[in-house]
């Protein structure tokens, strides 16, 4: 008898032998096909259509989100993007009515799926303390789970966290497992030409609660990306993360660069008029920086970093989703000074950036302007009424706008702080992994909070008039240059053409404006804001300057509102009237939309709640899109 | 030879499966046995041992190393087997939860690593062809009006003289779309254009006025090219990965409801 079952052991082991040297799934015979599948997509000669994407994901193996209770993983998170349906953690199904055409997971490099291995560890193999009891509180319930991860965020902005999750070559197995797993999900998914996954992380230096995170994203695939892994950020700065982009690059050959976000949170760090250890920026600091972080996230779920109000006193429209972000930073540690404004909001950094250029020669900080989610539930929701919330706790319920949502701290941020969150709209030449990175170099990209409407913006001195008929674009990018590009200063007024259309399913717009920012020779760095084009201008004039506002046509009781004001199409060729030659100047557009109700309107007519006092007064908003900036400086010296 | 068809039940491999992990452990024996106080370290344990580290520290151990390395794995055998005679995993939720896991991994793990033949996935491509159909393509043009009316009078215009030159509003959509993807009309267009255009015959004649999220079109719909199912050879991958991810779950599901058959359940309420 013993000698059968040897045989049938044997047997067993040999076919298994055999499976792994012949037959196993290979991911490196994978990336060939994909390879050839990218190589058979046609490349236009100019971007024709935007592609709509998210950057900025999370699913179960990320520290938090699987702590906050996220139960899936990035395979739902792809065929969510793509259009499927899926059943989200709580139970609900959930489908996008609208597919994604590209999608960064960006789960969190520090403690990559730890969360999960402690969470499914045997209780008595857990030897530290704090780990345990984290442990027992996320077995016991979604709320002690969330408490839990709340005091594991609060430890890592402390640098108080437990040995077993900071210490990178403990980790260093693990990681490199659900790395490269995920790298070859990626693949999977990928469909040149119509959907596109690319490889990056999240990237989360916090010093004492200071959010300075960044995502990191590749143009690669599987074969190069497979060979590092994602660096960690909790003991480190941003010239470490920066080498560790250098070396990437060095000994693979691909190309990475990375996206700073929330510098709404960081209480004044992210965007510094000095070197990080306080000294004056150097020109190679300056210059890194801006080779290195391209694109910046100006708006998500954690708020809004475009403008703030008390930076910009003469802009109505500044302080979208600025509300309960303002008071601190990110784990609310710490309160913010006025003073730190400055050094969070995009506009004051893109002023910033012509000051530094001005002393060294470099600007650090000329980067494009994307918007994603930062959700944490798997689910790429970007549109206010379908917003899955920030993680499963706040998925729909009646409960999470006007809940405190103070994530363990103690003080003043509520549910209907939160934004649905954003998009990034990026003008690709075609739908591949290559295509849109080097899009997002070139800062051809902008933010949009939500809506899908498309922008054009370019600028040049010789575009002359045009009916906004037959190829203008194609004209356009002939005689001038897109968003995100440089005009070397010719000592006469740069001209601008701005093209907005309005989402086809979504709201009809306000208005086009036009943003500027430029520095003196004194070194005083100013902004001013031009309406450029409104819907209406027979009937809608501007008085002492201002334009009056569009009007406004929700109906709070059942979260509606008409397309009866507005305009589906705004366009115009514009001329700055106060330009001075010599000065270095940046201009961006602004697209308003008419009023809409935001999130928590639709919850509140969904659950039949209530909404608070200050959650009313802030259920109808503007949305609104935001382009990279063109600038305009002296011509380069000759070489 | 042909096998039949039975061997290819994912039910049946189930079941062999079983049949061989059971008769394995009969014939080797309780591989941790809580009675049993006496634990042998045999050289391929000590390789294993050697091997886990040399994964994460990128060299093999010293011998002093892999002595430790050998003491704390004994210690954790020793309280591992303490810890089952005192009962400690039977009401823990998460020994609990950490085998079931395992027995739902067991059941798909053969889905993940089997490596289907052509004419499964052949099969698996005739029985579910719309997964795989590429997009209807439309071909059309259209013209762009603010105002209901407007559209009214030019459609009757442009059936009178045909002429639709310098007709329309100026709008940034194109006038002229050339076998475009469902998905991609949709997108451009919005949702309440697109489904005008699928009750739209495709005769080449004007028809409107059809409305948008931006206004109102006239639209003539000259080409309507219903998606195929492109050949096998073109989507092998696609195919093989939608049949992995479907046989996974119905695996999982399969075994579960085997043994969930064996079991009487009585819920009191």
């Amino acid at each position: 008898m013993k000698k059968i079952l040897g045989i049938v052991v044997l047997v067993a082991v040999l076919a298994a032998a055999i499976w792994w040297l012949f037959i196993r799934h290979d991911p490196v015979a994978k990336a060939e096909d994909v390879a050839e599948a990218e190589a058979a997509v046609t490349i236009a000669d100019y971007p024709q259509q935007v592609l709509w994407g998210d950057t900025h994901l999370h699913t179960d193996n990320s520290i938090d989100a699987f702590g906050f209770g996220t139960r899936l993983g990035p395979d739902a998170a792809l065929k969510f993007a793509r259009g499927e349906k899926v059943t989200a953690t709580m139970g609900m199904e959930a489908q996008l009515a609208r597919p994604l055409d590209f999608l960064v997971i960006a789960d969190h490099s520090d403690g990559l799926g730890a969360t999960r291995r402690l969470y499914d560890a045997p209780r008595f193999m857990i030897q530290d303390d704090t780990l345990l009891r984290w442990h027992d509180m996320m077995q016991e319930s979604p709320e002690q789970s969330q408490l839990a991860i709340a005091e594991l965020i609060t430890a890592a902005s402390n640098g108080t966290l437990p040995d077993a999750l900071r210490d990178p070559e403990n980790q260093a197995e693990n990681t490199r497992n659900i790395w490269q797993a995920h790298l070859a999900t990626l693949d999977k998914y990928y469909e040149p030409g119509k959907f596109t996954p690319l490889a990056g992380y999240e990237w989360t230096l916090m010093p004492g609660g200071n959010n300075l995170h960044r995502v990191v994203m590749y143009r690669d695939g599987y074969d190069r990306t497979s060979q590092i892994l994602p660096a960690p950020a909790l003991d480190g700065n941003i010239t470490a993360l920066f080498d560790h982009m250098d070396a990437y690059e060095q000994s693979t050959g691909g190309k990475v660069l990375a996206i700073p976000h929330n510098s709404n949170l960081s209480n004044g760090l992210m965007f510094e008029l000095t070197q990080a250890d306080g000294g004056p920026m150097t020109a190679e600091t300056a210059r890194r920086r801006a080779l290195r972080e391209p694109v910046v996230e100006a708006t998500q779920i954690k708020g809004d970093s475009e403008s703030h109000p008390f930076l910009s006193p003469n802009d109505e429209f500044a302080g979208f989703g600025d509300v309960g972000w303002e008071i601190g930073n990110l784990s609310l540690t710490a309160f913010k000074e006025d003073d730190q404004l400055a050094g969070e909001y995009l506009r004051e950094a893109l002023k910033r950036g012509l000051s530094i250029e001005q002393q060294t020669g470099a600007n650090p900080y000329k980067f494009g302007m994307i918007g994603s989610t930062d959700s944490h539930t798997t689910l790429a929701t970007g549109d206010e009424d379908n917003f899955f919330g920030k993680h499963t706790g706040n998925e729909p319920n009646g409960e999470r706008a006007n809940a405190e949502q103070n994530l363990g701290t103690r003080v003043g941020r509520f549910g209907w702080n939160y934004l649905a969150g954003g998009y990034a709209a990026v003008w690709a030449k075609a739908n591949t992994r290559a295509e849109i990175f080097d899009a997002m170099m070139r800062r051809e990209v902008y933010a949009t909070t939500g809506p899908r409407m498309t922008v054009r913006f370019f600028g040049g001195f010789d575009l002359g008039e045009t009916d906004f008929a037959g190829d203008w674009v194609a004209d356009a990018y002939k005689g001038g240059v897109p968003m995100g590009g440089e005009l070397s200063d010719e000592g006469k007024a740069p001209q601008f053409i701005v093209s907005a259309l309005k989402d086809p399913d979504g709201a009809h717009l306000d208005r086009v404006q036009i943003v500027k920012g430029w520095i003196t020779a004194d070194g005083t760095t100013r902004e001013k804001v031009f309406d450029v084009v409104w819907s209406d201008m027979d009937t809608r004039r501007s008085v002492g300057g201002k334009l009056p506002a569009v009007g406004n046509t929700v109906n709070r009781e059942e979260a509606t509102y008409t397309n009866d004001i507005g305009a589906p199409q705004l366009q115009t060729v514009w001329t700055d009237p106060e330009y001075r030659a010599g000065q270095n100047a940046f201009y961006y557009v602004r697209v308003l939309e008419i009023p809409t109700p935001r999130w928590t309107l639709f919850d509140a007519v969904r659950f039949g709640i209530e909404l608070s006092e200050e959650a009313q007064k802030y259920a109808v908003a503007q949305e609104r899109a935001y382009t990279s900036p063109i600038w305009i400086g002296p011509a380069p010296a000759a070489p | 030879m042909t096998l039949p068809g039975w061997t290819r039940e994912p039910l049946v491999h189930f079941l062999l499966l079983g049949i061989a992990l059971f008769l394995f452990f009969a014939w080797k024996g309780e591989p941790v046995d809580p009675a049993s106080r006496t634990i042998a370290i045999s050289q391929e344990d000590r390789a294993r041992i050697a091997l886990t580290w040399e994964r994460t520290m990128q060299r093999p151990p010293t011998d002093a190393e892999l002595d430790t390395l050998t003491e704390t794995w004994l210690r954790e055998e020793i309280l591992y087997r303490e810890a089952l005679r005192l009962g400690l995993d039977r009401d823990d939720a998460v020994v609990r939860k950490r085998l079931a896991n395992k027995m739902d991994f067991l059941a798909s793990s053969i889905a993940e690593t089997a490596q289907p033949s052509d004419q499964t996935l052949r099969d698996w491509l005739e029985a579910h062809p719309q997964r795989f159909a590429d997009d209807t393509t439309y071909s059309f043009d259209q013209l762009y009006f603010a105002g209901k009316s407007d559209a009214a009078a030019a459609l009757e215009r442009v059936r009178d003289d045909g002429d639709w030159s310098g007709l329309g509003q100026v709008i940034d959509l194109p006038a002229t779309r050339e076998g475009v993807s469902s998905q991609a009309v949709e997108k451009q267009f919005g949702i309440a254009f697109f489904e005008a255009l699928q009750t739209i015959e495709d005769t080449g004649e004007w028809s409107g006025p059809v409305a948008s999220g931006f206004g109102w079109h006239l639209v003539r719909l000259r080409d309507r090219a219903v998606g195929t199912v492109p050949a096998f050879e073109d989507i092998r991958d696609r195919v093989e990965n939608d049949w992995r991810l479907a046989t996974l779950e119905r695996r999982k599901q399969d075994a579960y409801q085997l043994l969930r058959d064996a079991y009487e359940v009585t819920v009191e309420k």
